[in-house]
């Protein structure tokens, strides 16, 4: 095992690791940028190293700061968490060439998993499923001939593309011919580049995804799946596993699958390959991430593995010692994203200081978080505040725990999606897990409350008025001059005498 | 005791009364018994009518964020002093002008309708932005020049509003 692990995160991420070094009894280094300074991560390390301005560019991305930390802490393995310098290979090869391990797959794995189209290539060529459509860029008569293949409704896709830029979605063959014409010239105009391709389009997509763990020894295996449809800006806001959606016989076969394609390039440690699934249960292969996914947990609790612990272990040279066969899940576990940001204003970030934060407690509640009543949350970095994830023995009793659980949860300062997250628990469709990519945007009506609740903040607020005064009035009592002091005392020492 | 708090652009009046370990508290003519417990500074305990609420509250300055089941609630508390302020120095006839050139998209209030300060008038858009124009006094609309889809140049009167002292 490691004497020494430099985590090069920030966050609840990197007090998530800082937690599972210490029950493996190795000794930890934070790094911090200027605005960290005060963060939770370096107070709960052994060691904390200054990396640079608070702006990620300027520290938590500069490679070379992180290793010059790493060697005057002395720490033997470095720990990148997700997100910064988690899936560059550059930075996982320089570790490699100073001699001090990188917790994550080798770089050659994340270069070939990085890149989308060798990514495509490998998942092809190990015969995974992909989402139905033509070899990249294609000319007119090609795209209509893939498209009748394929089978309507399509999708256009400008190859250069971006931002919904040259994208049209085709429903009857009819139309496919002037929307191949106005996406190719929005395709022109924005891009420079008319090259389209063609892909079917899935209709209420899902978005599942495999855990994937393997050691040095080949032993690579799945722990099942996780359900994160829930998402806003494309980005997960709600996790569950298992997913709602699929039985074990799909289970074992996307198992299967994320298997082939983990072995397909050596992968070594924790990593989870992405697929989007369509509403028959046909699934097809998006991408694979390299690294710790931020909703880990859910597979944590329905597991009882912990990754965290086992990529250390890994990367230190022990090998798992047990077979697929072996792992079972148990259980439903939940994950919400508590994010400082105002669902009302379109999930924008809500930066300032956090007043006061209390958190909820009870079994199968677990709060991975790195706030406290009195931190600062900044603008350079994710406004995630906190991973709420509950367990429980079915789904609809995790949902019931999460929803209580939100209900305990109290934050002052800035604004969260709290209230969001709870309506979300109420909601019949997802109740019902009916769930995909487009649920947020389907319930507008989620954003806010379906009524204020005036009365009981105008007595809230009267009573912190109220509660408040009484310590003015106190204090206000107190004799302010020495004068009155002296003539108080006077008169207490006269009084026997009257 | 009173407290005056500005909510969603509408003035309160809250009327709270201590009696023995009870707090009535008054809000638009509408008593509510209440007892409340402080767990901690910017945690209360409430229970209104018997039903049991815990409830986060920061007051720093004027400003006031009550947080009830998940979601946070920005007030501000009005002192007598700014009220009267206001009645004294915007009392009398005021017109509600355009603030820029823009279109009017909604017209709130009739003539002859009662206003309390800070109520919305008439919403105008101008360079894609709604904004509501309120009254900055308390009393009756006189008149509305405009209807709903006038375009208005900057500084148009579009309403005009009296106090009930004229």
């Amino acid at each position: 095992m490691f004497n020494k692990i430099l985590i090069a995160n920030r966050g609840e991420i990197a007090v998530r690791i800082i937690r599972a070094c210490k029950e493996l009894g190795v000794n930890t280094v934070a790094v911090y940028s200027d605005s960290d300074r005060r963060s939770l991560h370096v107070a709960l390390a052994d060691e904390a190293y200054h990396i640079g301005g608070s702006a990620p560019g300027e520290s938590y991305l500069v490679k070379e700061n992180i290793i010059d930390a790493a060697k005057k802490s002395g720490a033997d393995a470095i720990h990148p968490g997700f997100g910064f310098l988690s899936e560059n290979d550059a930075f996982a090869e320089m570790c490699e060439k100073e001699g001090i391990v990188f917790i994550g797959p080798s770089p050659e794995a994340i270069r070939l998993m990085g890149d989308k189209i060798t990514a495509r290539k490998i998942a092809q060529d190990a015969k995974v499923p992909l989402v139905p459509g033509s070899d990249g860029a294609v000319s007119d008569v090609e795209a209509s001939v893939v498209a009748g293949n394929i089978g309507y409704p399509i999708m256009i896709k400008a190859s250069a593309g971006g931002g919904g830029k040259g994208m049209r979605l085709v429903r009857k063959k009819e139309e496919f011919d002037s929307a191949l014409r106005m996406a190719r010239s929005e395709a022109r105009s924005a891009f420079g580049d008319e090259s389209v391709f063609v892909e079917r389009f899935i209709e209420k997509p899902r978005h599942v995804e495999i855990q994937i763990i393997a050691d040095g020894e080949g032993n690579t295996l799945y722990l099942f799946e996780r359900e994160c449809s829930i998402q806003r800006r494309h980005q997960k806001v709600i996790e569950e596993a298992p997913s709602p959606a699929i039985n074990s016989r799909i289970r074992k076969k996307m198992g299967d699958v994320a298997v082939k394609i983990a072995k397909a390039v050596n992968y070594e440690g924790a990593g989870t390959v992405e697929f989007i699934m369509d509403q028959e249960q046909n699934f097809y292969f998006l991408e694979m991430n390299t690294r710790v996914q931020v909703e880990h947990p859910v597979t944590e609790m329905i597991t009882s593995f912990d990754i965290v612990k086992w990529m250390i272990r890994i990367a230190a040279g022990e090998s798992l010692p047990f077979k697929q066969k072996n792992l079972s899940m148990k259980g439903h576990a939940l994950e919400c994203r508590v994010y400082a940001e105002d669902p009302e204003t379109n999930f924008l970030p809500s930066p300032g200081v956090i007043e006061y934060v209390r958190t909820p407690q009870g079994p199968g509640i677990r709060d991975d978080s790195s706030i406290y009543s009195g931190c600062e949350i900044t603008p350079y970095y994710d406004p995630m505040l906190s991973k709420l994830i509950v367990w429980a023995e079915t789904r609809e009793e995790a949902i019931q725990k999460m929803k209580s659980a939100l209900g305990e949860y109290i934050v002052l300062g800035v604004k969260t999606n709290i209230g969001f997250l709870i309506r979300v628990m109420s909601n019949d469709e997802f109740l019902e897990g009916k769930i995909d990519t487009g649920f947020i945007e389907r319930h507008p009506d989620l954003l806010r409350p379906a009524e204020l609740d005036t009365e009981t903040a105008l007595i809230a607020a009267s009573l912190a008025m109220y509660s408040s005064n009484g310590k003015e009035e106190k204090a206000s009592k107190k004799p302010t001059s020495n004068w009155k002091q002296y003539a108080r005392r006077v008169g207490v020492s006269r009084s026997p005498q009257a | 005791m009173t407290y005056t708090f500005k909510f969603q652009d509408q003035i309160y009046k809250i009327e709270l009364e201590k009696e023995d370990k009870q707090i009535q508290i008054e809000i638009d003519g509408e008593k509510y018994p209440v007892e409340f417990n402080k767990i901690d500074s910017n945690l209360l305990s409430i229970v209104i009518n018997g039903k049991s609420r815990s409830i986060g509250v920061m007051k720093k300055g004027k400003k006031l964020q009550v947080f009830i089941d998940g979601d946070l609630y920005e007030l501000e508390a009005v002192s007598e002093r700014e009220q009267r302020k206001a009645h004294h120095t915007a009392s009398g006839v005021q017109e509600i002008k355009s603030p820029m050139p823009s279109r009017v998209v909604k017209i709130l209030k009739g003539e002859g309708d009662k206003v309390i300060m800070e109520e919305g008038i008439i919403v105008v858009e101008a360079m894609k932005m709604e904004s509501e124009l309120k009254s900055p006094i308390e009393g009756t609309i006189k008149e509305i020049m405009v209807k709903e889809g006038d375009v208005v140049e900057a500084g148009t009167v579009l309403a005009v509003v009296t106090s009930e002292d004229q």
